[in-house]
């Protein structure tokens, strides 16, 4: 592949900067985005819940946009772009979630999975496949497993029949070099095309992407102004800027897309993402990022220090799903402070 | 199955064995036994006797060994509810006993779906490694053993060096040694058990390495391009290429497979190792391309996801100098041929939009 190539750009501001605002992007906030998105020449916009289709719960937080609601003025506003749904199994059902967003005019499904359990994605895939829209794998937390076995689980996708997949850096461990290596890696062994989604928890998201796409990455994903869970995303605008710079082609508007990014901020946020202290940790801990906002709130109610949280989590290697383990070690490293322990 | 699909199976046999049927005379008045034999190659492998039983009188005894005969005989209820057809329910692993009788064994028991490959890399070694240990052990109790045919893969030998025109059966390559290459390294595994009980307790057995086959009875619930492709162009979608579609590969119809695995069962000597496919290269555009033909109106064709250019490994076809040098066989179905009457007959089987 040339060093400058096409990049298919998938923006998830949509979904994963629905993680900052706890999942309460209103259907107003879709239908100006999109429009935004979609004129500025995005290639793929994804919308929904943070965690993707049929996650809104209790415990992951509930979506103020039901799903079938998003998608369908998404598809509404949505006349160039492409229009994406992350999809994790187990929360999300092939019946009761993915079918009928394929009926509401999904264009691309990308099936996540935790980076070492990608059977689980399987029927998903297949399911996707036979409908004959486009599929990704997507293997998140990656960095928690070695570059030949994040290949083994990627070969997986690639038997399911997935058209490409999609490495995710969830918790901004990454440095440039890790990227460089995984992506070779994949771009070797795979025939199928290679995609890399950042968090910029050290300020790596844009040269992280970057390394990517020397790499030979043909997909990266951006959020607007960073608009995502934790310390944000790679940020989109920037992202569409430098790559023209190096030479890149997106067929993006960068006028349009600096302009979406405005609006974004206008409406989207009530703050824009920053690396934060305790984001640095999270990425230094290799701790997902959209552990950020539950680790704060029970770091203060036990009166610990949210660090040593995130430092924990990253010992015991907690993933997505198991936020229930921050209360278990907040109120472990309150009792040890009480015996005088740390 | 619907009859008029029926009809364009038994003529494709027909079509096939029209002045070659000489070559399977050993076949006459024996009993011939498919161990995994629900599958395509089972399924086509059938039909070619049944064919053989009814126009040319052959008189041959099947027996079909699978763990999936329930559904074979719900699926195909023509071939299941023959008299001179035997359907024994059973796990390649466990198999007890041929047919007493057996004169002729077909050992093609095996998942070839490359999603199982994935996710149960373990069942999919046991399977074949066990599968064939208990093939070769069932098979020394046989009295009237001819020969045993295993069909191994044309993965056994790894990658086609870019070099090569064609993989001969004496290739030195080998797939990588780890999980994600389980099936290959397990059928390569197997291809030494059967050379091991050739040694050692002298059973008559040889291999056939197929390659990539098309045509009814495949599945189209399996990610391989021909049955993407076909699936696609069915529902009405649009039919997806990965990559830049200069991948080559190459493929025989099914009912030109069951010919040659018949003939090779037959005319070939104990030890011997075949390829059996078409050596006649074709471009996963091209695939498409032919595909979309036979369509009304034709699928739009998207190579949208992945521009990625076909390395030096893309290519994997077979050398067949010896199938034909040695046993007289063709490709007696062309690939623009092959795919159109595999296209029509799902048509067929969905009544839709056939271009007939």
């Amino acid at each position: 592949m040339g060093p400058n190539h096409k990049i298919t750009i998938s923006d998830a501001t949509l979904r994963d900067g629905n993680h900052a605002v706890g999942h309460q992007l209103s259907a107003e906030h879709i239908a100006a985005y999109c429009k935004a998105a979609d004129n500025a020449g995005v290639a793929i916009v994804e919308v929904g819940h943070g965690n993707g289709l049929g996650a809104s719960s209790l415990q992951l937080g509930e979506s103020k946009t039901p799903d079938h609601i998003a998608l369908e003025i998404a598809r509404k506003n949505l006349k160039k772009s492409r229009l994406g749904v992350h999809v994790i199994p187990g929360f999300a059902t092939i019946e009761r979630d993915l079918k009928p967003a394929l009926e509401l005019g999904v264009d691309v499904v990308r099936v996540a999975s935790h980076c070492s359990e990608a059977d689980i994605c399987e029927r998903h895939i297949s399911f996707s496949r036979s409908r004959g829209v486009e599929v990704w794998g997507c293997l998140m937390m990656s960095h928690m497993i070695s570059p030949a076995l994040l290949l083994e689980q990627a070969r997986k996708m690639e038997s399911y029949g997935a058209e490409g997949v999609v490495f995710m850096d969830s918790a901004g461990h990454y440095l440039p070099d890790d990227v460089r290596q995984r992506v070779a890696l994949l771009e070797n062994n795979l025939s199928i095309a290679v995609g890399f989604h950042a968090h910029n928890n050290l300020g790596l998201a844009i040269a992280n992407s970057m390394a990517a796409a020397e790499s030979g990455a043909i997909l990266l994903d951006g959020c607007a102004r960073g608009f995502g869970a934790g310390a944000g995303n790679t940020q989109l605008e920037v992202l569409v800027a430098v790559l023209e710079r190096l030479g890149y082609s997106t067929g993006i508007d960068l006028y349009k897309i600096l302009d979406a990014a405005d609006l974004a901020e206008q409406i989207l946020m009530k703050e824009i993402p920053s690396i934060k202290s305790v984001s640095v940790v999270s990425g230094m801990a290799g701790v997902f990022s959209g552990f950020l906002k539950p680790v704060t709130r029970i770091a203060k109610e036990f009166n610990v220090n949210p660090r040593d949280i995130f430092f924990e989590l990253g010992r015991r290697k907690i993933v997505a799903g198991q936020e229930d383990i921050i209360l278990e070690v907040a109120k472990e490293l309150a009792m040890r402070a009480a015996k005088g322990n740390p | 199955m619907k009859p008029q699909c029926q009809e364009r199976t038994r003529h494709d046999c027909l079509r096939i064995l029209k002045g070659r049927d000489k070559a399977l005379e050993p076949l006459r008045q024996s009993e011939l036994v498919v161990v995994g034999g629900t599958g395509f190659v089972g399924t086509w492998i059938a039909e070619m006797v049944a064919a053989l039983n009814e126009d040319f009188r052959f008189g041959i005894k099947l027996s079909l060994m699978s763990r999936s005969t329930d559904q074979f005989s719900n699926r195909l209820p023509h071939l299941a509810g023959r008299k001179d057809f035997n359907l024994i329910k059973s796990d390649v692993r466990q198999l007890g006993q041929f047919p007493m009788n057996a004169d002729w064994v077909i050992h093609a028991a095996a998942n070839p779906d490359v999603r199982t490959h994935a996710s149960n890399p373990v069942d999919t070694a046991s399977v074949i490694v066990d599968g064939t240990m208990s093939v070769m052990r069932t098979a020394e109790r046989l009295s009237h053993l001819k020969k045993i045919l295993y069909l191994s893969s044309g993965l056994v030998c790894g990658p086609q060096p870019a070099s090569t025109k064609g993989l001969d059966e004496s290739a030195h390559g080998a797939p990588a040694p780890n999980a994600s290459f389980m099936y290959p390294n397990a059928k390569r595994f197997a291809e030494t058990i059967c050379s091991a009980a050739r040694m050692q307790s002298r059973i008559p057995v040889l291999v056939a390495r197929p390659f990539s086959f098309v045509g009814p009875y495949q599945s189209l619930d399996t990610p391989w391009a021909q049955t993407t492709f076909l699936s696609d162009a069915l529902q009405d979608h649009p039919i997806r290429v990965l990559g830049d579609g200069q991948v080559v590969r190459s493929y025989l119809y099914g009912s030109d497979a069951a010919y040659w695995f018949l003939r090779i069962l037959t005319a070939g000597q104990s030890g011997d190792v075949v390829n059996v496919g078409s050596p006649v290269g074709v471009t996963l555009q091209a695939l498409a391309e032919e595909v979309a033909k036979n369509f009304d109106p034709s699928p739009e064709i998207m190579f949208n996801t992945s521009p990625k250019s076909a390395g030096p490994s893309a290519q994997l076809l077979p050398d067949t100098t010896h199938a034909q040098n040695d046993y007289g066989l063709a490709v007696f179905t062309p690939f623009d041929e092959a795919i159109k009457l595999t296209a029509q007959w799902h048509q067929m089987m969905r009544n839709n939009h056939a271009r007939v």
